[in-house]
């Protein structure tokens, strides 16, 4: 689930049209607080450590804030950072090791969250004042997740889970178009989809390759999936969750660490992985079915991946063997590096503001 | 001389062998002395430093993990991933598979991890315990890069029966059993052992990582062990002996999650280790066959792997004259992993050559040599050369000066090699060169006793094999370059006086371990300190005794260590105390002991590694009864 920019503002108009309650706390009532301006850098944080954080670029000053989790709060956050979802005036922090943190957006301040009943948690989104957390379930004797859900919270501020509803095999990216939520289950290669209203499964669609996000890519609905040798966009149509159509892309080894670009351009991070190992940036356009240059940017250890509309800039996150801290290399719209951060343990993702 | 004034069951720091007896007398002495016969550790090791652990210093750790007493009690630290979890060793700032670790002569670190884990190792399981500090590749083999740890069982002839119980309670439901008979004559000694070793391990820690820092109750984290052993030795006639020691231990752990995980996993490991020893007694000369096995069985939640290593030694220590002793030997193994994701077969031999040379008294030299073939590839050629040399005397004092140039290696890891996916068969050994040089003061007067010694050392490891992520697959390199720097510094004074006895010791380590390798262009971890190594250690007891009673208070202190290899993700110092008593006790025909302890007495949150909870303040008692 790395592109956070992309999802939050289908996530947000979702909501605006499925939404009866009134919002006072809507994001214009509240002051830009500090960090509700430049770059959010999720840190994923290492395996047996957990020592996920969030780290914040000022691009204007160049100044970075480490962890303004731990700074804020006066703890670690203790966990995996898997996803990072703002909604509803809160940022929600969730960790695959079974929890979500609730934070004020402006300061970081502790709200709330969720920290029973969850396993190996993928993302969340919010509906109709719920929250609906994606989770793999806990693993069986044979390494699988046959008891994958959909958690239901009955407050923004999170508290104790209220149902879960069974999905396919390892869900991930979700996304809400009408009265639907859209979960990638990229184990059982299908889309699943919930009904908001009812909070009932109402689907489950097989798919060609594995899936694991959703993208609205000029105004239109697509599950991104992967296989060995193809990126695939997978059309749907939001009214009546039916697959439209399929985009086959023929590029080697795409990864799920993408971000939309300008129009329908997606940044795809591709790696050959082990023995031969060379990870790289693709470009594609999903409208021509088209890679644009398969070498946009080579290197190792790329692990997310952002897109900053304003400068165009392309925010590539490396792990650095998750031996020591990452870094994050930021290129032109060309694919020049033009400055190198510092950032935290394994940089998984961003959030532009 | 330094035998007679320090007794080796108390002594913090290896005795000089300069003066040992043994040496111009092993041919005939060794089967006079009530003692059952075993080569001597540290005859060959001139010029380093091997401290010793009495069974009188684990008396009240019966039971406890090795761990607890290491990290308690010595200057040494162990990555402890939680109470009673996974603990390795790192010695002089290498990493946790570089130290060799030896049960009565058997190396028993696990073929396919290529470390031992010290928290199975209970004590109790053996009898007492040398360190050797620093490299020890000529003398050990494999892994003895920041050194190498001997665990010795001492069985004994002509003590009749003997009978002892040994029971120790602590909070968190920890209950430690124990029973042990035996039996010897002048010909025959027998000891059977069993124990059981429990613990609920439910301490209440700070969850840091959770709202409002609640208090909460550790789950998952149970601990049972049992073991039995079985010594017995052979006195043939005065010229031949054999001794044989079995030993079998199943740990079940349930394994303590990080703090604001979920987790539920179980390991369960079984252990069993069989060591036989033939020696033949000739003038001058101590010929000794060795074979055993060792068979490490671990399960993992649903994951099983199985280790066997069978041994087959053969060695001569030969006094050749006044000024010259050998040791002669070759060791073949054969290694069969039976591992969750591959099978492997292995063979290796070692050859190995060590002399002493004393020109004359106070001066020795040691010179090692040891090349091993493994699977057909020829391990790093160790030589190691160390001195020591006693330069000044007086009535009161004694300055003894210790010198040793080494190298040494460790053969890439069964998981190193053949781990699917990710291994890489094409690995190379690790090797090292380290040199040393100590300085030993000794001085006595009257009823007032001290000794303390002082090392520095230099190291530089190569070809260090780190596992990096190659996408969803890791794998492992020899990358990285680390050069070590580092101090120690070990006292133990007495003072009697009349019924009154006061005794203190005191170890500091200090570790520079030094990363001089980026992995990327974007690494920066060069030049820093690396993972999870306190630079500096701190340890000290002091002991007051009247007669039968005594009490002690502990100490020790740990520096700031590091999550990452550029020197990020710090974590805090901790300091711990602890005080307790003990009172020996006799009653007609039994005798025994009673003791009490309180752990860390400030009820001290500490984490040794991050988010892994450790116990508060906690009690423990102990009674040991012999007939």
């Amino acid at each position: 689930m790395k592109n956070l920019r992309l999802l939050l503002p289908l996530i947000w108009l979702a909501f605006f049209v499925v939404s009866c309650n009134d919002d006072t706390t809507g994001p214009t009532d509240i002051p830009v607080g500090e960090f509700e301006k430049g770059v959010l850098i999720m840190n994923e944080g290492a395996f047996g450590v957990n020592d996920g954080e969030v780290f914040h670029y000022d691009p204007s000053s160049g100044a970075i804030k480490e962890d303004i989790f731990r700074a804020k709060n006066l703890r670690p956050f203790g966990g995996l950072i898997q996803d990072m979802v703002e909604a509803e005036g809160r940022m929600y922090l969730v960790a695959n090791t079974g929890k979500v943190e609730i934070v004020a957006p402006n300061d970081f301040g502790l709200l709330g969250g969720v920290s029973l009943g969850l396993n190996i948690t993928r993302s969340l989104v919010v509906v109709n004042q719920k929250l609906f957390i994606s989770d793999w379930g806990p693993y069986d004797a044979g390494f699988n997740n046959p008891d994958s859900y959909v958690a239901v919270v009955n407050d923004l501020n999170g508290g104790p889970i209220a149902k879960k509803i069974a999905v396919s095999s390892r869900p991930e990216g979700m996304i809400v178009a009408g009265n639907f939520i859209y979960v990638a289950c990229t184990a059982a290669q299908k889309y699943d989809v919930i009904s908001a209203s009812s909070e009932n499964l109402t689907a489950s669609i097989k798919v060609e390759g594995n899936p694991t996000q959703f993208l609205e890519i000029e105004g239109r609905l697509f599950l991104y999936a992967i296989d060995d040798n193809n990126a695939i966009f997978h059309e749907i149509n939001p009214g009546n969750y039916a697959l439209v159509r399929t985009v086959k892309i023929p590029l080697a080894n795409p990864t799920p660490i993408i971000t939309l670009g300008e129009g329908s351009e997606i940044f795809i991070v591709t790696s050959t992985g082990w023995p031969d190992y060379t990870d790289a940036v693709a470009k594609v356009s999903v409208n021509t079915g088209q890679v644009i240059n398969g070498s946009f940017y080579t290197g190792s250890g790329l692990y997310g991946i952002g897109f900053k509309i304003e400068g165009k800039e392309i925010y590539v996150a490396e792990n650095n063997g998750f031996q020591g801290n990452g870094s994050v290399s930021i290129l032109s719209p060309t694919g020049q590096k033009i400055k190198t951060l510092s950032v935290g343990k394994g940089p998984s993702g961003f959030i532009f503001k | 001389m330094f035998q007679t004034i320090f007794n080796q069951e108390i002594s913090p720091v290896k005795e000089s062998k300069i003066f040992e007896t043994e040496i111009m007398s092993q041919d005939t002495i060794a089967l006079a002395s009530v003692e059952v016969f075993s080569s001597s550790l540290d005859k060959y090791a001139f010029g380093s430093t091997i401290q010793t652990i009495s069974e009188t210093d684990l008396e009240i750790h019966q039971g406890l993990p090795l761990s607890d007493y290491l990290l308690q009690r010595t200057g040494l630290f162990l990555r402890q991933y939680g109470s009673g979890m996974l603990s390795s060793l790192t010695m002089r700032g290498t990493s946790a598979g570089h130290n060799a670790v030896f049960w009565n002569g058997l190396p028993i670190n696990s073929p396919s991890l290529g470390q031992s884990d010290f928290s199975i190792l209970p004590v109790g399981g053996f009898d007492n315990a040398a360190i050797h500090f620093g490299s020890g590749g000529a003398l050990y083999g494999t892994d003895a890069i920041g050194g190498a740890v001997h665990l010795t069982n001492k069985l004994r002839f002509e003590e009749g029966h003997k009978t002892q119980i040994s029971t120790l309670f602590g909070s968190f439901g920890k209950w430690n059993q124990q029973l042990e008979y035996g039996f010897s004559d002048k010909k025959f000694s027998t000891r059977t052992r069993i124990y059981r070793n429990f613990s609920e391990n439910d301490f209440l820690f700070r969850n840091i990582t959770k709202m409002g820092t609640p208090i909460e109750r550790q789950a998952n984290s149970q601990i049972e062990q049992v073991g039995a052993m079985q010594d017995f030795a052979w006195k043939i006639n005065n010229k031949n002996l054999i001794s044989t020691s079995l030993w079998w231990n199943e740990t079940k752990r349930e394994i303590q999650p990080l703090m604001g995980s979920n987790t539920r996993d179980f390991q369960s490991d079984q252990n069993l280790r069989w060591v036989l020893d033939y020696f033949h007694f000739e003038k001058n000369k101590v010929w000794n066959v060795k074979s055993g096995l060792v068979r490490d069985d671990q399960s993992f939640n649903n994951s099983f792997n199985q280790t066997i290593q069978y041994f087959l030694a053969g060695d001569l220590d030969w006094k050749i004259n006044n000024k010259w002793n050998s040791k002669s030997g070759i060791r073949f193994t054969h290694i069969q992993g039976n591992l969750s994701t591959y099978q492997a077969k292995e063979s290796r031999v070692e050859l190995y050559q060590s002399t002493n040379f004393q020109p004359f008294e106070g001066l020795g030299f040691s010179f090692n040599l040891r090349q091993m073939i493994y699977d057909g590839n020829l391990a790093p050629f160790t030589p190691s050369l160390g001195g020591e040399w006693k330069v000044w005397t007086n009535e009161s004092n004694q300055i003894r000066l210790n010198s040793n140039l080494a190298r040494s290696f460790k053969v890439p890891t069964l998981n190193d090699r053949f781990w699917v996916p990710g291994g890489n068969p094409d690995l190379e050994s690790e090797k090292s060169w380290s040199s040393e040089l100590g300085l030993n003061h000794i001085f006595k007067k009257e009823t007032f006793e001290l000794n303390q010694r002082l090392t520095v050392y230099r190291m530089r490891v190569d070809n260090w094999i780190i596992w990096l992520p190659k996408r969803n697959v890791w794998s492992p390199e020899n990358i990285r370059e680390v050069h070590n720097t580092g101090l120690e510094y070990g006292l133990e004074a007495n003072q009697h006086a009349g019924e009154w006895n006061l005794n203190l010791k005191v170890n500091y380590a200090m570790t520079r371990a030094i990363n001089q390798t980026d992995i990327s262009e974007n690494d920066r971890s060069k030049g820093n300190q690396l993972p999870y190594t306190p630079l500096h250690k701190f340890q000290s007891i002091i002991m007051v005794g009247k007669g039968t009673f005594s009490t002690f208070l502990n100490y020790q202190k740990v520096g700031e260590r590091f999550t990452g290899t550029d020197g990020s993700g710090r974590l805090d110092p901790y300091q711990l105390w602890d005080i307790g008593s003990n009172y020996n006790w006799s009653i007609r025909y039994l005798n025994g002991s009673l003791g009490f302890q309180i752990n860390n007495l400030f009820n001290t949150d500490y984490q040794v590694m991050p988010l892994r909870a450790m116990p508060g303040r906690n009690l423990q008692l102990n009674l040991n009864v012999r007939i």
